[in-house]
């Protein structure tokens, strides 16, 4: 995959979350309208590059952080477009867009070359894993997202921004389909655990993790239910599951070594 | 016998705690805590917890507890938790069980809670009573006992590892047979992430090597040979050329004999006996950096060292898992669960049907 194409995709997303931000500003929708527009185009952009790092690798491709960091931005792109088409959240985009950015911007510095799949890797519970996993992840980014805006909104009450029962509304979305996806995610990765293992649990450190991210995401589908976490409590809990993800997805690679097979 | 009043009050509280939805939260709360603290306990104590992947939880945990019960106890103590939550868990559905009629339409929801519900048994399970042993040495023709599974024997048929261009391991592809009281029961090429799966065995490759079995010879009037202990070769009329003993390091003790000095390719040496047709006409080592013995030069045998010998062995792991079927269970049950809890979470919003504690 060419760089030029990559950093045009940036530039892209950068214009989009510009012109989030001029709106937050100026209050224009046309404005807002246009930042959609580019979103959907770095989406297209986005979805035909990984199209073809998939054909030409003949697997998915999303075997190094390049990789994962790409496919993260996508899905975080296209769940976004999901809930911007559902809710009208316009400036939310803002927000979600620099999520974004950061994310695909982690990716811009690293070598796109795809390298030969190791036999470990190839079987299609690995693609059902990542897919579910990074899909999930990218919901648990959006439910972070309006988790912060939801308790900016509840200190300033903008019309920006939309009103406090559809952020919490949007947040509770976002968390249950994230918490169902990756749900699916060890699903599938059990059972490669136990094809390649003999085993379907291993006690190494990210597999620990992300037991422990599925446990507070399965909190988190039930804290909605206590009347007195529903507004800030749970808008925190967001953010501090969305840490969690962090740590496993990145803080375990970087600041421990785990013999997980994707380290 | 009929209950009275305050024993049924107390019955319906006890009910009632167990499907309390606090309950879960305090206890998944609590072991999330313990995990994450633990977590980073085993991180940092590698040299503890590095068995706990090669035995079952089962086996591992006595032993850990006795040498580092302070480093080790967040485990019990997370299992607990998690057993009770379990135990919660299961209130919580058979309470909606008994409500089936009203709210059929959460069987999502609730599926995903008994597959929750399997999984926890089937670890329990399949560590309590399972196993996991090897990794197994085993070259082709090789078979062994399953010592824990008395009757069963894994047999290694064939063994061909694939190596990239570049010398890098690829997979190992083993053609291995399940014999079960002498019958062969199933047999499998088994290889990365294609195990041999049976009555809850899951027998997978662990990694390979070379082991040196002899010496490739030439001999003028002959050709190549290769020369491993059991080998017997027809020299000329008559004469037999038997391999005792191969040693890929021979040594020396202090009268002088050979005996072994390693394992890795050294000082490689053959002990054979030539034989007549009236019996043994010489025995003894042949130490390849040595010239070749008398007894074999007076016989007209010329062997001339070209290479090592090696055969490739396989290292197979055997682990036995009798919760494997449930934990598939489980796994079918969540996955079905969250597909159809992906729609009624729509319709619950839709009509508004969310319980408000
Ligand atoms: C690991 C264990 C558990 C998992 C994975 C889990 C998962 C879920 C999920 C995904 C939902 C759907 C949430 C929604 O509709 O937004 C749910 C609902 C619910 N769960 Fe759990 N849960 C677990 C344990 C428990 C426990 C222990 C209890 C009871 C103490 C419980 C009680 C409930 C209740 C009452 C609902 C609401 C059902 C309704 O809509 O009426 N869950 N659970």
């Amino acid at each position: 995959m060419s760089k030029t194409l990559l950093y045009l995709l940036f530039a892209i997303y950068l214009m989009a979350s510009s012109g989030y931000l001029l709106h937050t500003v100026w209050r224009r929708s046309s404005i807002a309208s246009v930042s959609l527009i580019l979103v959907f185009a770095g989406v297209i952009l986005q979805t035909a590059l990984l199209g073809f790092r998939w054909w030409t690798a003949g697997y998915l491709p999303v075997t190094n952080l390049f990789a994962t960091l790409f496919f993260f931005s996508w899905a975080l792109a296209l769940i976004y477009l999901y809930f911007e088409l559902r809710y009208r959240i316009r400036a939310t985009g803002l927000f979600v867009m620099l999520l974004n950015l950061v994310l695909l911007g982690g990716a811009l510095p690293r070598d796109p070359a795809v390298s030969a799949l190791i036999p470990a890797l190839d079987t299609p519970l690995f693609s059902l894993h990542i897919i579910f996993s990074f899909v999930g992840y990218a919901f648990f980014a959006m439910a972070f997202s309006i988790g912060v805006l939801y308790l900016c909104q509840s200190r300033r009450n903008t019309q920006l921004l939309p009103d406090l029962q559809t952020l919490r509304k949007i947040n509770e979305e976002a968390i249950f389909l994230g918490f169902g996806l990756f749900t699916l995610c060890l699903v599938a990765g059990s059972i490669w655990a136990h094809v390649a293992w003999g085993h379907w649990f291993s006690w190494n450190i990210k597999s620990i993790w992300s037991v422990l991210v599925w446990m507070f995401y399965a909190g988190m589908c039930h804290a909605k239910f206590i009347r007195r976490w529903q507004g800030d409590v749970y808008a925190w809990l967001s953010i501090a599951g969305f840490g969690i993800v962090l740590f496993t997805y990145l803080g375990i690679g970087l600041l421990l070594e785990s013999n997980h097979p994707l380290e | 016998m009929l209950l009275n009043n305050s024993a049924k009050n107390n019955l319906f509280k006890l009910w009632a705690f167990g499907c309390s939805l606090k309950l879960a939260i305090a206890l998944a709360s609590a072991a999330t805590l313990l995990i994450m603290g633990g977590s980073l306990v085993m991180h940092y104590n590698p040299a503890i917890f590095a068995g706990l992947e090669q035995e079952t939880m089962g086996r591992w945990l006595p032993q850990a507890m006795s040498r580092a019960p302070l480093l080790v106890a967040w485990l019990p103590l997370s299992g607990l938790c998690v057993l009770l939550f379990a135990i919660n868990t299961l209130c919580c559905l058979l309470d909606w069980l008994s409500r089936f009629r009203a709210r059929w339409r959460k069987s999502g929801e609730y599926l995903i809670h008994a597959g929750f519900i399997l999984l926890t048994i089937a670890y329990l399970w399949g560590n309590i009573s399972g196993f996991r042993s090897g990794p197994h040495r085993l070259a082709p023709g090789d078979r062994m006992s399953i010592p824990e599974m008395p009757g069963y024997q894994l047999e290694l048929e064939e063994f061909t590892p694939q190596l990239e261009p570049s010398g890098r391991p690829l997979d190992m592809v083993n053609k291995v047979a399940l014999w079960k009281n002498d019958r062969r029961v199933v047999q499998k090429i088994v290889r990365i992430n294609h195990p041999l799966i049976y009555d809850g065995l899951v027998i997978l490759p662990a990694s390979f090597g070379q082991e040196l079995r002899g010496f490739r010879f030439h001999m003028p009037g002959i050709g190549f040979v290769d020369l491993t202990p059991g080998s017997r070769l027809s020299v000329s009329s008559g004469l037999s050329l038997v391999v005792d003993n191969f040693l890929p390091d021979a040594g020396q003790d202090r009268q002088g004999r050979v005996i072994p000095a390693g394992s890795r390719l050294n000082n490689p040496a053959l002990q054979l006996s030539l034989f007549g047709p009236t019996g043994t006409i010489w025995q003894g080592w042949y130490v390849l950096r040595r010239p070749l013995p008398e007894g074999l030069v007076n016989a007209g045998i010329y062997l001339k060292p070209v290479e090592p010998v090696l055969t490739p062995f396989s290292l197979l792991t055997i682990n036995r898992d009798p919760g494997d079927k449930t934990a598939l269970a489980g796994g079918v049950c969540i996955t079905v669960g969250v597909l159809f809890a992906f729609f009624s979470f729509y319709r619950k919003r839709a009509t508004g049907d969310r319980p408000e504690i």
